[in-house]
């Protein structure tokens, strides 16, 4: 299990982390989902050791590592460039921490090859060995980063934003490969990603890095339907964010939340008495395939989007510049505390 | 339209500017076949190799004497090998260094750059003034030998700045993620992939002290390095042996600049041998 208590570091004036607490639980795939300047690479390179926090304890079950040096840790790490080593094979490659690191090097080559033979075949990459890492594409290259990882057998693996390199059609295989790996290997991982669909798609768990902070951990379906605050419902990529004040009918104070598709639209004055309701503009819509997005721009200025699904239509047709009603239900509202 | 007189005339340009460059040694190549009885000039009485075996001692005695560079040769060999290791040792320790900030690197990167820049004159005239002050007595592996390492260190030392400045980080790290220590690291990842530039600082170290001259006039005490004793020849009258010389020094050059190309092309042809197919 690894824990972090109250970590800090600074840059300068700039704040990357402010107090993180955390912990990743022992056989766990954890994402980690966070904007880019948000700080989760900083958190990663802490823990992996490459940076020291200003302040805070970094621990696994109950042992400090931070202050440690990195190559003592035993700690994984699967760069968001594969940083492979460019003059050696791939073979070479995964061998390179059984043959090198400072603790029980692997002297028989024998098990050198066996082992590395194992991992490489773990990762689908069989008879790629003899290759220059040139002469790979990027998701093999991804491969062999993972399969020098995983062969030194860390008792964790932190995964950079591992699939930011590689194009849309590979990433949804590797997400795939990468849990499949994951549980038949029985260690945790910390994924870290900039995109929501990543980090719910993978994760047995969720946490959300904004402002230097962890928001809120929980289940993807538990963090994506019941966000605790405004941070983490706006890393969803799913809610509109609005103040209560510019509904009528009943929906509290405050900065409140409503799914991108639980609000439905009528024309101006026609919303059922029963449910709260907004003024808006419609702007303009988008088509993504089996959903559309329509854009509508509320009186103070925020802007709102609805997902409509085509298999089951509920809009009535838009006309751009036009103002129409946006309701919901009284229970689609999420209301949070304190500043949106 | 612009290309078809612009390339030609560039062409040229550029076929003149080389002639310009190799010329006089084009020259000196050429009198180093005169015949023993012709004279350091044109018009070349006979083509013969006399004057390279008068160089090696396998003339028979003539007027002219032997050239006395067999012993200053070898100094000057092992005097650019000395420097060469020590240089590239302090380039690759002090670029290394240089990879992070550290308090006074901006005056450090001066006073090293220093070395290259200063007048040789003024630096051998200094190092013969302090040695005869300090009571120690110059010679070729003394006193010039420090001063050969000032002169081609800032080289190597900036060749190697570069290449780390290209260096890619994470693969140090992903070493040391897999449980490596930073001076295997530095072993088995960053060094062979800064290898090139190792090379190269070497060539350069090699190369600018072979053929130094005004630092190791100063200090090189009695026995002279080569450039020292080619040029005291000078003093007493030319004749071809000299250019028969200059051209096994240039053959030699050529020799060192063939082996740098064939390691370089070894070296940076690695990574992309299996490049889009399979291994034969």
């Amino acid at each position: 299990m690894l824990t972090l208590n109250r970590v800090s570091r600074r840059y300068g004036e700039t704040i990357a982390l402010d107090g993180v607490d955390f912990v990743v639980p022992e056989n766990t795939y954890m994402s980690l989902l966070g904007a880019s300047g948000s700080g989760k690479t900083t958190l990663l390179r802490l823990i992996a050791g490459f940076e020291e926090p200003d302040q805070g304890e970094i621990s696994i079950n109950g042992a400090r590592i931070d202050g440690q040096p990195s190559h003592l840790r035993d700690i994984g790490f699967v760069f968001q460039n594969f940083a492979l080593f460019p003059h050696l094979t791939v073979f070479e490659n995964v061998a390179f921490g059984l043959r090198h690191r400072v603790n029980a090097p692997v002297k028989n080559e024998k098990e050198i090859k066996e082992r590395t033979d194992n991992a490489l075949e773990l990762v689908g990459l069989e008879g790629f060995g003899h290759r220059a890492v040139s002469a790979i594409s990027g998701g093999q290259r991804q491969r062999v980063a993972l399969a020098r990882t995983l062969v030194t057998e860390p008792r964790i693996v932190l995964l950079d934003e591992p699939l930011g390199a590689l194009d849309a059609n590979l990433r949804s295989r590797m997400c795939d490969e990468l849990k499949a790996i994951r549980e038949r290997l029985k260690v945790s991982f910390l994924h870290v990603t900039g995109s929501e669909t990543e980090a719910l798609m993978m994760g047995d768990k969720v946490a959300v890095l904004a402002d230097g902070k962890i928001v809120q951990t929980g289940a993807p379906d538990t963090l994506f339907a019941e966000p605790l605050n405004a941070a983490s419902a706006r890393h969803m990529n799913a809610w509109n964010i609005f103040d209560a004040s510019l509904c009528a009918g009943p929906v509290g104070q405050g900065a409140i939340a409503v799914r991108f598709d639980q609000i439905d639209i009528s024309a101006t004055g026609q919303a059922p008495e029963t449910r709260p309701h907004l003024k808006a503009k419609y702007l303009t819509g988008e088509f993504n395939g089996p959903t559309a997005l329509s854009f509508f721009r509320a009186e103070d200025g925020t802007l709102l989007q609805i997902i409509d699904h085509l298999s089951q239509p509920r809009l009535p047709d838009l006309v751009e510049g036009e103002s129409y009603d946006l309701h919901f239900a009284p229970d689609a509202v999420r209301q949070f505390h304190g500043a949106a | 339209m612009e290309s078809r007189i612009l390339r030609p005339t560039l062409a040229i340009y550029s076929g003149i500017f080389l002639l310009f460059l190799y010329g006089p040694m084009i020259v000196l190549a050429i009198l180093s076949f005169q015949s023993a009885d012709g004279g350091p000039q044109f018009p070349i009485r006979e083509w013969s190799t006399y004057w390279y075996q008068h160089l090696l001692g396998l003339a028979e005695t003539s007027r002219v004497s032997q050239l006395p560079v067999g012993d200053s040769l070898i100094r000057s060999i092992i005097l650019a090998f000395m420097t060469t290791v020590v240089s590239t040792i302090l380039g690759v320790m002090s670029a290394e260094a240089f990879r992070t900030k550290f308090k006074g690197s901006g005056p450090a990167f001066y006073l090293i750059i220093l070395g290259m820049m200063v007048p040789g004159v003024l630096v051998g005239l200094g190092m013969a003034l302090l040695s005869n002050t300090l009571g120690i007595s110059r010679a070729w592996f003394g006193t010039s030998f420090v001063l050969h390492v000032v002169y081609t260190y800032p080289f190597a030392f900036l060749v190697l700045l570069a290449i780390f400045n290209r260096f890619d980080r994470t693969v140090e790290e992903a070493s040391m993620s897999l449980g490596v220590s930073p001076a295997q690291t530095f072993r088995r990842v960053t060094f062979p992939i800064i290898f090139p530039g190792v090379l190269s600082a070497m060539l350069f170290s090699f190369t600018l002290s072979y053929d130094e001259f005004s630092r190791t006039l100063f200090t090189a005490g009695r026995e002279l390095t080569l450039p020292l004793a080619i040029y005291g020849t000078f003093s007493v009258e030319i004749y071809p042996n000299l250019f028969a010389f200059g051209v096994l020094t240039t053959l030699f050059s050529f020799t060192l600049l063939v082996i740098y190309g064939l390691l370089m092309k070894r070296f940076t042809s690695k990574a992309s041998r299996f490049k889009g197919q399979e291994e034969g």
